[in-house]
């Protein structure tokens, strides 16, 4: 059972590096659905019994997470019409760089944490850690407000993955409830997307600027 | 009648006379001076019987209403009172509708509201109204001083005087709030067993030294006295500034202070005394001249309380209470004759439309009354008998003197204290020769103070009634030890004592006969002057054959010997073109003084402040990828904090 959800949790780190390592919004939007997926399986393998409660939020965020986001962005994208190349802040080759090595420092950190002993073998921790740090590069480095919501998607997948930890202690319908706040936040920055698109023609944060008084 | 009696009564008054002056001038006068001859009434009433006390029942703000009228608020209150009376009926014709049409209305309105304003913060007994009152009080000075806020000057003051009072009711808020925290009550009163109280008597200073304007405390007082109205300054010099010394007064008598708390207040006192008279000799400005031997006066008050707390800690009332009652007597004494010297400048002011010293002179033949009521004031400031000045600063010096012989280890300081509270009533001496001459003898120096004429009984009224105050003092000082003593008493009780002391008595005999002296040598010169005439004759000119009035000594070259012993902390500003040719050729002098803890100091500090806090603003660009950032190192910082900060 470990392996298989480290294998998981690796997947999704390498879902990491592609979104941070690629220069098209469409990828990027497919890194974090990939994501999503391999992340709504993982609660299966965590409880070795059947429950249906645990089942429903699965779905749901494969469902959500995998499908009905990514489809939302981009119709996003189409509609907006916008140019689907990145100009990043931060060059591609450093972000994969700070991704890697937050990878490895996040493995080193999660090594010296006081963890429960049945979740030594895991990857959770490490992996959750390393996939904060990209969300939060994604969102600092990038300056398309798709990407900013692509980071900020990959940003929740690493607290999401860090919950999983506590899917014990605190009952999953508090993850549903997080569930349907990311997407009703989704649905309202992709509503801001085209309103700032017909506003300034674009959508580069970085012309938002006049607006900081 | 008792004292809660004539004082809502005079509260009655005090309201309808606000009410009255949009519109009527005489009902507004009249209920204005009712109230203050019944808030007189109060005052000496308490200072007589007793302390008068009142608990309201519905609370204000959160707090139940306590007013409290010991010797101390009432000793102020006679002085708030009279000098209430004499700006009163002096603006009425001053500042009066027909020369202000907009703005004569709404200053009486601010008038009245002032002066109910320090009545109430006199009278509080809780911290939370009395910050109330403190607050309204600022605020309605700050809209008498910009009266002429068309004027870049008057609102550059306005503002001044509005940051340097906020920043002192900052402290104020954190020395009440934290006496409120200790104490569990915003109720004030004697704390003297609260000795964990004693460092806040530092914040108190700084709160009440701004508003007293101590050294290096008065940047704001110099311009907002030389540029509000006349009976403004005259009412903010008098007794808005004297605020500040009741509430040190008030709450050295109520909290316990520091061991040092006395030396600190007298080496301010005496800085403040010495520094205040070498600005005052540099200044050019008539009005702002007067508000720097404000500076001066504060300074002498300082030196006696400054004593007096010392010999609180020492235990011999012997000269602490001379002292003290020297302190007091000069809160008194400066209210008056400041006031008096004030009303006088805005009359020449009111006749010749400048304040300018060199645009003045020979105004003694057109304006008499005006002169020799200034002149009255100004040999009272300089501290000379048989006047009032010379009365509470003698006191003072017998403080001095006793300290000299009591205060073991520092004894040796009071002798230098001593000494320069001397250099300082030479110095004012000196700087009153200066204002006299320049400005009332001598020939006029142009078209305007040539064309001057005395003003009218209602300016003059109010200078008759101060000078008279002045003399009254100045020569029956034993009349008013009885009020003395009960402040004294309120401050520290174990120092009262009926009878008045034996230097105050043969004072008074000394100063009687020193007058009638006086007096007799001006009837015999006046005599000699009536029987041989007087002879005209030109002035000596040197051989010059076009001598102009603008030739006259000035009032820089009389006081250039003493601001040049202080060019150090003065740094006067002098442009002079120099002739170097043969024939002579167009030339100029002008000489400024700087307010120099102002230019100097306050405002390149500020200017840092500025820029860095400019600087910060470039952290806010409006580039959400960085504030994200920022929320990145926010969350490193505190991660950190949580390793390393020792986590519960």
């Amino acid at each position: 059972m470990t392996d298989a959800i480290n294998l998981l949790v690796g997947l999704a780190l390498g879902a990491n590096l592609l979104a941070l390592g690629s220069s098209r919004l469409p990828s990027i939007i497919r890194a974090a659905a990939i994501q999503g997926i391999v992340l709504g399986v993982i609660p299966l393998l965590l409880k070795p019994e059947f429950h249906w409660l645990v089942a429903l939020v699965s779905i749901g965020t494969i469902a959500i997470k995998g499908f009905v986001i990514p489809a939302l962005l981009l119709r996003a994208l189409r509609a907006a019409n916008i140019a689907r190349e990145e100009h990043p802040l931060l060059g591609f080759i450093p972000s994969l760089l700070i991704g890697a090595s937050a990878t490895v420092g996040a493995v080193i950190l999660a090594g010296h944490l006081p963890l429960l002993p049945e979740h030594r073998g895991l990857l959770l921790v490490p992996g959750a850690l390393a996939t904060l740090v990209s969300g939060l590069v994604l969102l600092v480095g990038r300056t398309k407000a798709i990407s900013q919501v692509c980071g900020y998607l990959i940003l929740e997948n690493g607290i999401y993955l860090f919950g999983l930890l506590l899917i014990r202690g605190t009952p999953l319908i508090v993850e549903a409830g997080i569930l349907l706040d990311l997407t009703v936040a989704i649905f309202v920055i992709g509503i801001i997307v085209d309103r700032i698109q017909r506003e300034f023609d674009s959508l580069d944060t970085g012309k938002l600027t006049s607006l900081h008084e | 009648m008792s004292p809660g009696c004539l004082l809502s009564l005079a509260l009655a008054a005090m309201v309808a006379g606000t009410c009255c002056a949009p519109r009527w001038t005489r009902l507004w006068l009249g209920c204005t001076v009712a109230a203050t001859l019944l808030t007189l009434g109060a005052a000496i009433s308490v200072l007589a019987g007793g302390p008068w006390e009142w608990h309201g029942a519905f609370p204000i703000g959160g707090e139940l209403p306590h007013l409290r009228a010991d010797g101390l608020s009432a000793f102020f209150l006679v002085l708030l009172s009279v000098i209430g009376l004499a700006g009163t009926v002096y603006s009425s014709e001053y500042w009066s509708p027909k020369k202000h049409p907009g703005s004569a209305y709404p200053g009486r309105v601010w008038w009245n509201l002032l002066l109910l304003f320090m009545g109430l913060v006199l009278l509080c007994s809780n911290g939370l109204h009395f910050l109330i009152g403190w607050e309204l009080f600022t605020l309605c000075a700050y809209f008498l001083i910009t009266r002429e806020r068309h004027l870049p000057a008057v609102r550059r003051a306005g503002w001044l005087y509005l940051a340097a009072s906020h920043a002192s009711a900052l402290c104020l808020f954190a020395f009440f709030a934290a006496i409120a925290a200790r104490t569990g009550s915003w109720d004030l009163g004697p704390l003297r067993d609260h000795l964990e109280l004693a460092p806040l008597f530092w914040l108190a200073l700084i709160g009440f030294g701004l508003k007293a304007g101590l050294f290096p405390l008065h940047i704001w007082l110099p311009s907002a006295h030389a540029n509000a109205p006349t009976h403004v300054s005259a009412l903010l010099s008098g007794v808005a500034i004297k605020m500040g010394i009741y509430g040190l007064m008030r709450f050295s008598g109520w909290i316990p202070t520091p061991a040092d708390a006395g030396w600190v207040v007298a080496t301010l006192g005496v800085a403040s005394a010495v520094l205040g008279v070498a600005f005052a000799l540099g200044q050019h400005d008539l009005k702002r001249l007067l508000a720097y031997h404000s500076v001066e006066n504060i300074g002498i008050i300082l030196i006696g309380l400054g004593f007096a707390m010392m010999a609180s800690r020492a235990g011999q009332p012997g000269w602490g209470r001379l002292a003290m009652a020297g302190a007091l007597l000069h809160v008194w004494n400066h209210g008056l004759f400041k006031a008096l010297l004030f009303l006088g400048a805005g009359s020449v002011l009111h006749a010749t439309g400048t304040r300018r010293m060199s645009e003045l002179g020979g105004l003694w033949r057109a304006m008499p009354w005006t002169a020799a009521s200034f002149a009255l004031g100004a040999v009272a400031i300089s501290g000379l008998p048989p006047l009032n000045g010379f009365v509470s600063e003698w006191l003072v010096y017998l403080g001095l003197f006793g300290a000299v012989d009591g205060l073991g280890p520092g004894s040796a300081a009071a002798v230098p204290a001593a000494i320069l509270l001397a250099v300082t009533g030479a110095m004012a001496l000196a700087c009153f020769v200066k204002v006299v001459g320049v400005v009332f003898l001598g020939t006029p120096r142009t078209l305007r103070a040539e064309k001057a004429v005395e003003c009218g009984w209602f300016m003059r009224s109010p200078m008759l009634l101060l000078g008279g105050a002045c003399i009254l003092i100045g020569l029956a000082p034993a009349l008013f030890w009885p009020a003395l003593q009960s402040a004294i008493a309120a401050w520290e009780p174990g120092w009262a004592m009926d009878v008045a002391p034996a230097p105050l008595l043969s004072l008074g005999i000394w100063n009687v006969g020193f007058a009638l002296a006086a007096a007799l040598a001006a009837t015999l010169l006046l005599r000699r002057v009536r029987r041989n005439g007087i002879a005209r004759a030109g002035t000596w000119d040197c051989g010059f054959a076009a001598p102009t009035a603008r030739m006259q000594y000035t009032a820089g070259s009389f006081a250039g010997i003493i601001t040049e012993w202080f060019a150090w902390i003065l740094q006067p500003s002098r442009h002079a073109d120099k002739i170097t040719h043969p024939f002579p050729s167009r030339a100029a002098f002008r000489e400024h003084t700087p307010e120099t803890v102002l230019e100097k100091v306050v405002e390149p500090s500020a200017g840092m402040v500025m820029a860095l806090s400019s600087a910060m603003r470039r952290l806010q660009h409006g580039r959400l990828q960085f504030y994200i950032l920022y929320l990145v190192f926010g969350l490193i910082a505190l991660a950190l904090l949580a390793f390393w900060g020792g986590a519960p």
